[in-house]
């Protein structure tokens, strides 16, 4: 940025709020220099990420951030064979795991926890089977097929000793997809600390983190994804939200689903049932503190459905959620939680 | 959708030669369909049709090439059904309720007139005819025949992705649209092979004037046909220049044009250019408005909001979804989250729709007359290099 414009946005800044001139002239010239943005995009987790910065020189680079989520690609990606992951998923009874794996499953037994195994890892077989795992089946599940399948499900199957994750039947198998996303940007965001930068936004599959603002001040604004499969909402962006510091991580109904027997299925599995959910919320956004949070919060909050997951938020103040659903006339509507930051009616 | 029966109507004359327009009941059954033309649309039609085996059975297939029957045949997944060589006999086969036309362009108004009197249904290839006085002609052979349905084949507009952007048009979030820019490029020949040469012409219909309206009538068609839906309107004058540039080889149809036009009612103007010479745009069309552009491929679309309105409703630096949708600095967004089915798909769907419920197609016979007006005027001004003129009795040709 020159000088030039710095002063221009500081003129219109002092024009429209009368904000400190002050503030400004430290924001651009804190360490003595001036804030330039960067930009980086790269391939992880079966998805893109950018990373979008402001610092006074390129600190980070694409080669640290690929090799910090290849690094957890090879501990929890299915997408990668030899991964820990799968290592654990074909073994007999458990392995070592390293310390990514580590802090994921513990995070995913807190959320179990807190959801009544709503959000549950061992999932996975029932996820394959419905046809949203790696490797697609042929036809839907049969009933017999389920009830086989839901013996492995159940977080009580696993536990976690020191390094060691033991399970107690050889099927059961862990999908951390459900947060590793968000994981994911935690870890670039812990990475971009590390190099004193505290100007950023990073997406990663839809998956936000956000510190600082944008040169000028001017907070980060972020698109909430429309849902244009209904003919009443053909707006192309359905909200923009200024969150500040913290994660923003969507789990959707819309997006996600393949047709069955000319029914529409989702890919959020209850663990409980078996089944897909179906229930009437479309798509589920989080704010918390950090993206693993966000992130391992939102399938579970979609699977809850509209009532349930409002009365888990009602109290709550390290997490809230926008949440668009259909009414019972086929209206798409939405409604916001109180901890959910940055939304504007 | 629900299934749904086909009766013939009780109107059945003496001796079975006619049967007056049919009428479909709430009832399970397909639609017997004829194909005439097993050339590569009618083929490609009947491998959806395979795909949609509640709504279409193929009972009969025709064409002039015994090579093409054969290979038609062997996609019917229903069995062997009938072949026919000559159209005429198709029609006075009692098994066939609807007729799908997807012959040269030269042949559409004469066969297609002649199903129409026949009284069954028809999804009629575009563009609906080689000229105007045809179009209209076919417009006149309609009238009264309420309980028909005649459908034109500009499918790509039958996606819910073209649908959305024509309700993003009607609800004005592109704002006030001047250009539009549209594209069919590759780089080729345009030829098919041809097993031996005394069947160039019938195999190659689209390089001879006789019988094809060129790159303009082949591919243009659909974009100006969807200008012309979604805005309910249509050019007012046509210029356009063109040659035959690369493939000296005996044809007749440029194989390079440019048609620019006015549409006068609107304040628009549409450039619609194809070239057999570079394949790097491929397919491209751009609607421009004060707010917003939309870019389409024939499955995905894009909008771009232009900088004020980005403004107006903040700068956005990244984007929360269900999954990875693009994040494009432009402030680019996906006008559909997924990509389509192919058009053919939903318009036949939605052709049996129409037939169930008796109801007019929205591509229909009077979208394709104008459609096949503009074309034929653009081709008009791309031989004769002379601006040609929207004419007032065209204007006539409403529902």
């Amino acid at each position: 940025m020159t000088l030039t414009s710095i002063s221009v946005i500081t003129q219109r800044l002092i024009q429209a709020t009368g904000v400190c001139l002050l503030a400004v002239v430290l924001f651009a010239f804190s360490n003595g220099n001036q804030l330039k943005r960067y930009e980086l995009s790269g391939f992880a987790q079966g998805t893109t990420y950018q990373v979008i910065y402001y610092a006074p020189d390129s600190l980070v680079s694409l080669k640290q951030t690929d090799s910090l989520l290849r690094k957890l690609d090879l501990s929890v990606s299915l997408y990668e064979p030899s991964s820990l992951i799968n290592q654990f998923n074909r073994s007999a009874d458990g392995l070592v795991v390293d310390e990514h794996f580590r802090v994921l499953i513990t995070k995913s037994m807190q959320i179990y926890k807190d959801t009544e195994g709503l959000v549950d890892p061992t999932v996975k077989p029932l996820v394959d089977a419905w046809g949203f795992g790696v490797v697609k089946p042929s036809q839907e599940p049969s009933a017999a097929q389920i009830t086989a399948l839901l013996q492995n499900v159940g977080m009580k199957h696993i536990k976690l000793n020191s390094n060691y994750l033991y399970k107690d039947r050889p099927g059961v198998q862990l999908d951390l997809n459900g947060l590793a996303q968000g994981y994911s940007v935690d870890l670039l965001a812990g990475l971009l600390e590390r190099h004193h930068i505290s100007n950023y936004l990073i997406e990663l599959g839809g998956e936000l983190r956000i510190k600082g603002s944008k040169p000028g001040g001017e907070p980060f604004a972020i698109g909430i994804e429309g849902v244009n499969d209904d003919a009443a909402s053909a707006e192309p962006m359905r909200k923009v939200i200024k969150p500040g510091n913290g994660a923003v991580t969507t789990s959707g109904n819309y997006r996600k689903h393949h047709q069955s027997g000319g029914k529409e299925i989702s890919h959020i599995i209850d663990p409980l049932t078996g089944y897909p959910v179906q229930n009437e919320l479309i798509s589920v956004t989080v704010y918390a503190k950090d993206a693993i949070t966000a992130d391992g919060y939102d399938n579970g909050l979609l699977a809850m459905g509209l009532n349930r997951a409002l009365g888990f938020l009602a109290g709550r103040k390290d997490i809230g959620a926008y949440m668009v659903y259909r009414d019972r006339n086929g209206a798409v509507r939405d409604t916001v939680t109180p901890a959910f930051k940055g939304y504007q009616k | 959708m629900e299934r749904r029966a086909f009766l013939k109507h009780s109107s059945l004359l003496a001796g079975g030669l006619l049967v007056n327009q049919r009428t479909f009941a709430a009832d399970a059954g397909p639609l017997k369909v004829a194909i005439i033309g097993c050339g590569d649309r009618g083929k490609g039609i009947m491998y959806v049709m395979n795909d949609l085996p509640a709504l279409f059975k193929v009972t009969a297939i025709c064409d002039v090439l015994d090579f093409r029957l054969k290979a038609a045949q062997n996609i019917s997944k229903a069995g062997p059904v009938k072949t026919y060589t000559d159209y005429r006999r198709v029609l006075d086969d009692k098994d066939v309720d609807a007729v799908i036309i997807s012959v040269p362009l030269n042949m559409h108004y004469p066969i297609a007139s002649a199903v129409i009197k026949s009284g069954r249904h028809l999804y009629l290839e575009k563009t609906m005819t080689y000229n105007a006085s045809q179009a209209m002609d076919l417009v006149k052979l309609m009238a009264g025949r309420s309980k028909q349905v005649v459908q034109v084949g500009h499918q790509y507009r039958y996606s819910p992705l073209y649908y959305k952007v024509k309700e993003y048009i009607n609800k004005g979030y592109l704002g006030k649209v001047t250009q539009v820019d549209c594209r069919w490029d590759r780089n080729g020949s345009w030829r098919r092979a041809v097993p031996e040469p005394g069947l160039e012409r019938q195999i190659n219909w689209r390089m001879y004037k006789e019988y094809s309206g060129g790159l303009v009538a082949e591919l243009l068609s659909h974009q100006m046909d969807f200008i012309n839906w979604a805005f309910d309107t249509h050019p007012t004058q046509f210029q356009a220049a063109g040659g035959i540039d690369l493939y000296k080889d005996g044809r007749e149809t440029y194989d390079n044009v440019q048609v620019v036009v006015r549409y006068g009612d609107e304040g628009m103007v549409g450039n619609f250019g194809a070239t057999c010479g570079n394949a790097r745009d491929g397919y491209l069309f751009k609607i421009k408005g004060t707010k917003g552009t939309v870019s389409l491929l024939t499955d995905q679309g894009m909008f771009y909001a232009e900088k004020d309105l980005l403004k107006e409703r903040g700068l956005v630096d990244g984007v929360t979804g269900a999954t990875k949708i693009t994040w494009d600095k432009e402030g680019g967004v996906p006008i559909l989250p997924e990509r389509t089915k192919d058009g053919t798909w939903y318009a036949l769907k939605d052709f049996y729709e129409k037939v169930a419920t008796n109801s007019l197609p929205d591509s229909n016979i009077y979208t394709g007359a104008k459609t096949a007006i503009c074309v034929h005027l653009a081709n008009q001004a791309l031989y004769n290099s002379q601006p040609t003129y929207w004419k007032q009795e065209y204007s006539n040709i409403k529902a």
